[in-house]
C-alpha cells in the first residue's frame, strides 16, 4: 500500500457517507441493496457509520434461487449480527416457470433480478435504493451519477442524463420512479479490499481461494466464474489486484454475451 | 513522495481527438487492463475500423460508438510521478454542454484539445470559457492532429499565437500549449522524434510540473452546512460538513439564518469524538437547545459570521430549453440550503463563444446563455462570493427535473441591520 493510502481512505469515506447521508435528507422511503459482497456489504458498514451505527431502512437481497451458498449463509449471519432489516426479493413466479441462463441469460437477469425488484418497489414505495456499483467496474457503470434517476417504466435515460453539479445532487420529481443513489462510484476495487482490511469488515468465504481458485467478482453461480488464484488473504488479493492487468468483471458472462448487453440491461433498470 | 489528487477535465470541440487523448494517456502509461484492450480490438475488427482505436476505450455506449461520438462523461484514473488524475472526458458536441459542465465543475485543472488541422472552432471558445465561469484556474492546451499538418512548427505557432489571444481575454495568461499527436503518441507521454523544433515538456511532464491541487480551506473562516438532525444521544445531533475552516470543539458558533448561537459540546465523526472538524469533515454536533435548527443552516463563528444576503450577482449558465425573464422567481440551491430567488435584472449577457458582450442587456435569457444576472433572495439566504468561499458561492438553479442552470457568485449586498 503505498504511504497516502489512509488519507485517500478517508477522503473517499467521507464523500461517500456525506452522499448517504443527503439521500436520507432527501428522500422519505430509502432503501439499500446488497448482494453479499465486499462492495455493497462495505456500503451497508458505510451506512451504519452514517447514521450512528444502525441502519434506518430495510436492505433488500434480490435472490434468483441460484446463489452459492455461502451467499446465503454470509446473508442470514450478517443480517443478525448487524441487526439488518432484510427483505428477500424473488420472482418465484418467473423461477417456477422455468426461467434460467441456458435459455436466455438476458432474460434471465431481467426477470430474476430487475423484475423482482420492480415489483418490490412498487410493493414498498421505496423512492430511492443506495447501491454499491462503482465507476471502474464496467464502462457503463462508468457513465453514472451519484444521484442517477429512474424514470415511471424503471429505465435509465443515459443519453439525457440531469447535470449534477459539484455536490448539489438532484432532488427527488413526480417524473422518476425512484432515484439510484451510488456512494461508492468513485472507488477502486482495490480502495473497497484496503477498507474492508482497515475496517475489519467479514467477507464472504468465497472471495478466498480454495484449491488454486477464488471468485473475484460474486454473481449467480451458473453464470459467474471462478480466477486461478492462490490468495487466501485480503492482504495476498490486494498484493494480486495490484499487479494483475485482468478486469475484475472478466467471469462475468453477462458483461460478455451479447454486444452491449450490459448496456442494455441497466437501460432497462438493472444495476 | 505521497501523490495528491488531481481531478482534470478534458475540454474542446468535437472531433478534435479529446477521447483519442485521454486513450493514449492511458494506454501509455499502462492503466487500461489487456483484456479491455483485446475487447476493443475485436470489436473494431467487428467494424472495419481502424483509426479511433483510443477513443473506443472511453466511449462505451453503442450509440458513442456507431456514431464516433462522445455522448457522457467518464472518469478514469492515471498514475504519474507527482499525481493521481481522475481524467474526464467530455463530450465536444454543442448539444451536450449539460454533461461537459458535470464532469468540468467537479474538475481542479483542464487540458483544451485543439486540433491544429481544423483550428479554432466554437466549442473551443466555448469550453474554456465555460471553465473559467465554473472558477477551473489551471489550464494547459494540447495542439493535437500534429500528424495531419506535417509536424510543421509553423502551424504549431499560427494556432498557438491565435489561442494565446483568446485565453488571455478569459484571463488564463501564460497558457503553456504543447503540440502533440494523440493518435501516435508524439509528446503526449513520449518525447516525439518528428517535431525537433519543440524543446518543451511533453503534456504529461507539463501538467506534472504546472497542475497544483485544490488550495486548502483550512485557513479560511468557518462555514458549515447543516444537513439533518438526528434523534441520538437522549437528545439531537446536527450532522453537517465543513466545508471551509475549522471548528473546535467547545466554542460557540453561530447558525444563519435563524440567529441562534449555541456551544458546540461534542463533534464526532464515525464514532470517533474529535477535538477540530476540518474542511471536508462531515460531522455529528452535540449542542443544547437544537430545537429549530433545520438542513440549510450554514454554521459559522459569531466573529466572521455568515451573514445573509439582500442580493447577489453571479455568473450564470442555463442549459435547458427553458426562458427565464427579468421578474422571474426561481429556486435557488446553494450548500444544502434551498431558497426562493427572484432573477432581478439581467446585467450583461455573453455569447459564449464569440466570447463578446452583447451591446444591449436582454430581458430573458434561455438554454446556452451565460449571463451576469443581479438575485434577490425572497428568503433569508446565506451565499458567499466564490472567490471568497467557493463551496458556498455556487449554485443551482432549480428545476422541476434537476437543475436548469448553474451560476458562481461575483459580488453579494448585505442588509444594513446585524442580527445578534
Amino acid at each position: 500500500m503505498n504511504s497516502n493510502s489512509a488519507d485517500n481512505l478517508d477522503e473517499l469515506e467521507k464523500k461517500s457517507i456525506m452522499i448517504i447521508r443527503e439521500a436520507m435528507a432527501q428522500f422519505k422511503n430509502l432503501a439499500a441493496l446488497w448482494s453479499t459482497g465486499k462492495d455493497s456489504t462495505a456500503t451497508l458498514w458505510l451506512c451504519r457509520k452514517a447514521f450512528f451505527g444502525k441502519i434506518p431502512f430495510p436492505v433488500i437481497h434480490l435472490d434468483t434461487g441460484c446463489k452459492f451458498p455461502e451467499i446465503y449463509e454470509f446473508r442470514e449471519r450478517l443480517a443478525k449480527e448487524w441487526n439488518l432489516n432484510l427483505i428477500v426479493a424473488k420472482n418465484k413466479e418467473a423461477i417456477e416457470r422455468g426461467v434460467s441462463p441456458e435459455n436466455d441469460r438476458f432474460e434471465c437477469c431481467t426477470l430474476l433480478k430487475t423484475q423482482a425488484l420492480k415489483d418490490l418497489l412498487v410493493k414498498e414505495k421505496f423512492d430511492a435504493l443506495i447501491l454499491a456499483i462503482r465507476r471502474d467496474e464496467h464502462g457503463i457503470r462508468a457513465k453514472e451519477r451519484y444521484f442517477s434517476p429512474r424514470d415511471e417504466n424503471f429505465k435509465w435515460n443515459y443519453g439525457d442524463q440531469p447535470a449534477e453539479m459539484w455536490d448539489l445532487y438532484i432532488k427527488p420529481s413526480e417524473d422518476f420512479s425512484h432515484m439510484r443513489v451510488h456512494p461508492i462510484l468513485h472507488w477502486t476495487e482495490l480502495n473497497v479490499w484496503q477498507y474492508v482490511k482497515r475496517e475489519g469488515l467479514p467477507v464472504n468465504p468465497l472471495y478466498f481461494a480454495k484449491d488454486g481458485e477464488r471468485y473475484r467478482s460474486l454473481g449467480c453461480k451458473p453464470c459467474t466464474a471462478p480466477i486461478n488464484s492462490n490468495a487466501s488473504t485480503i492482504d495476498e488479493i490486494v498484493e494480486e489486484l495490484e499487479t494483475s492487468m485482468t478486469p475484475e468483471r472478466a467471469g462475468r458472462a453477462q458483461d460478455k454475451e451479447k454486444a452491449y448487453m450490459m448496456q442494455k440491461l441497466r437501460s432497462l433498470g438493472y444495476m | 513522495m505521497s501523490l495528491s489528487k488531481i481531478n482534470l477535465v478534458v475540454i474542446g470541440h468535437k472531433d478534435h481527438g479529446k477521447s483519442t487523448l485521454i486513450g493514449r494517456l492511458l494506454y501509455d502509461s499502462n492503466s487500461i487492463p489487456q483484456q479491455k484492450l483485446q475487447e476493443v480490438e475485436a470489436e473494431l475488427k467487428k467494424a472495419g475500423d481502424e483509426g479511433f482505436r483510443f477513443a473506443f476505450l472511453l466511449d462505451t455506449l453503442e450509440e458513442e460508438r456507431r456514431g464516433g461520438l462522445t455522448i457522457d462523461i467518464m472518469q478514469m484514473p492515471l498514475k504519474t510521478e507527482r499525481h493521481i488524475y481522475t481524467i474526464i472526458d467530455c463530450p465536444g458536441h454543442r448539444e451536450f454542454i449539460k454533461k461537459m459542465l458535470t464532469g468540468a465543475s467537479q474538475a481542479d485543472a483542464a487540458v483544451l484539445v485543439v486540433s491544429a488541422k481544423e483550428g479554432i472552432e466554437d466549442q473551443t471558445r466555448q469550453h474554456a470559457f465555460l471553465a473559467k465561469t465554473l472558477g477551473i484556474r489551471q489550464l494547459v492546451v494540447a495542439i493535437n492532429k500534429m500528424d495531419q499538418v506535417g509536424y510543421e512548427e509553423s502551424a504549431f505557432v499560427k494556432i498557438s499565437q491565435f489561442l494565446d489571444e483568446v485565453l488571455k481575454s478569459l484571463d488564463f495568461l501564460n497558457t503553456k500549449m504543447v503540440p502533440i499527436s494523440a493518435l501516435n503518441g508524439d509528446n503526449v507521454f513520449l518525447r516525439s522524434h518528428n517535431m525537433k523544433w519543440y524543446n518543451g515538456l511533453t503534456l504529461i511532464e507539463t501538467l506534472d510540473s504546472i497542475v497544483e491541487p485544490s488550495q486548502s480551506y483550512a485557513d479560511k473562516p468557518l462555514r458549515g452546512c447543516v444537513q439533518d438532525i438526528y434523534d441520538q444521544h437522549n437528545g439531537g445531533v446536527v450532522v453537517c460538513k465543513i466545508e471551509t475552516g475549522v471548528l473546535e470543539r467547545g466554542k460557540s458558533v453561530y447558525l444563519s439564518p435563524s440567529g441562534k448561537i449555541r456551544s458546540v459540546e461534542v463533534i464526532e465523526m464515525f464514532g470517533t469524538q474529535l477535538d477540530r472538524a476540518k474542511p471536508g469533515d462531515s460531522v455529528g454536533l452535540v449542542m443544547k437547545e437544537i430545537q429549530g435548527i433545520r438542513r440549510g443552516e450554514v454554521i459559522s463563528y459569531p466573529e466572521t459570521r455568515a451573514r445573509i444576503v439582500k442580493s447577489f450577482i453571479a455568473n450564470v449558465i442555463l442549459f435547458s430549453s427553458i426562458e427565464m425573464k427579468n421578474g422571474d422567481m426561481c429556486v435557488i440551491r446553494c450548500g444544502t440550503a434551498e431558497r426562493k430567488c427572484r432573477m432581478d435584472e439581467i446585467l450583461a449577457e455573453i455569447d459564449p463563444i464569440k466570447l463578446t458582450m452583447n451591446a444591449v442587456s436582454p430581458k430573458s435569457l434561455t438554454g446556452g446563455s451565460v449571463a451576469e444576472v443581479k438575485f434577490e433572495p425572497l428568503e433569508p439566504l446565506c451565499i458567499e462570493i466564490y472567490s471568497n468561499f467557493p463551496p458556498l458561492g455556487r449554485f443551482v438553479i432549480e428545476g422541476k427535473r434537476g437543475a436548469i442552470g448553474a451560476g458562481i457568485v461575483l459580488d453579494v449586498e448585505y442588509d444594513g441591520i446585524l442580527k445578534v
